[in-house]
């Protein structure tokens, strides 16, 4: 039973990736990382109740605060893009290009 | 056996969440089962036993992480015409595809080989707020204090952020 929940948890988190890598829209990319992070913390919970300590549940709550961080400041920066581009593609979004 | 069923139901509800987030056009509607995933997941940290974390991914990321995202969708007032055309979509997508799944398989090839436990709910407090209090401020005490910093540094990063008035105009 334990192996069902990470393989939920692998299968979640290449959908993830998929996510990522093939669209163009900022706010699925943004929604398919936290996806990953979703992913990442259902395999800390699953070793958690595996060993039964609670040392995953500990670094779940680690990885709830950093997704809460990274929404805010990732919100943020599409708002100010959009209000300079006026689009939501990755594509025009390349300002660090050198 | 019970359990098992429900298992299932939501591990077969959270990929289909995650399937549409992937291939619905609008964001809103990507949002929308993104939010179908997050409460899945919470029935499976139920039935993990983590009585804690299944509040907080509750109250924390299908509560305020998404509705913060489904309002600033609303906010920015998407169009058809403001999204960008995917026409090549499905060339990346097979591309993205035949990376992806060796690298799943692999893993769950050695996910396989883990001496596999039961995950009959147990009592005895696991999971709960005092157990995983203990825990979070005897052992992981500095890593806490390090995240409520990096909480203060990004509230602070976004009201600079979003606040910034363009004067070299």
């Amino acid at each position: 039973m334990i192996q069902d929940y990470l393989i939920l948890s692998i299968i979640l988190f290449c959908l993830g990736i998929l996510g990522v890598i093939t669209r163009r829209n900022v706010f699925t990319v943004f929604m398919s990382i936290e996806l990953m992070l979703n992913a990442a913390n259902l395999a800390f919970i699953t070793f958690s109740r595996l060993h039964e300590s609670m040392d995953g549940h500990v670094l779940a709550l680690m990885v709830m605060a950093v997704a809460a961080a990274e929404a805010a400041l990732a919100l943020a920066v599409v708002i100010l893009l959009h209000k300079h581009k006026g689009k939501l593609d990755t594509n025009v979004f390349s300002l660090l290009k050198g | 056996m019970f359990a098992e069923i429900l298992f299932f139901g939501f591990a077969a509800l959270s990929v289909l969440g995650a399937l549409g987030l992937v291939f619905f056009r609008h964001p809103m509607n990507g949002a929308m089962s993104l939010v179908v995933t997050m409460i899945s997941l919470a029935g499976l940290y139920a039935l993990l036993s983590a009585k804690l974390i299944f509040a907080l991914q509750l109250i924390v990321y299908a509560g305020a992480i998404m509705s913060l995202i489904l309002f600033i969708i609303m906010f920015l007032n998407i169009a058809e015409s403001d999204l960008p055309e995917e026409a090549r979509h499905w060339i990346y997508l097979a591309g993205g595809v035949v990376i992806i799944l060796p690298i799943g398989s692999f893993l769950i090839k050695i996910v396989k080989s883990i001496p596999g436990g039961e995950t009959t709910i147990i009592g005895n407090g696991f999971g709960g707020v005092k157990e995983v209090g203990l825990v979070l401020f005897q052992d992981w005490l500095l890593p806490f204090e390090i995240v409520s910093i990096l909480l203060l540094v990004a509230l602070i990063g976004a009201v600079v952020l979003a606040g910034k008035r363009r004067t070299d105009k």
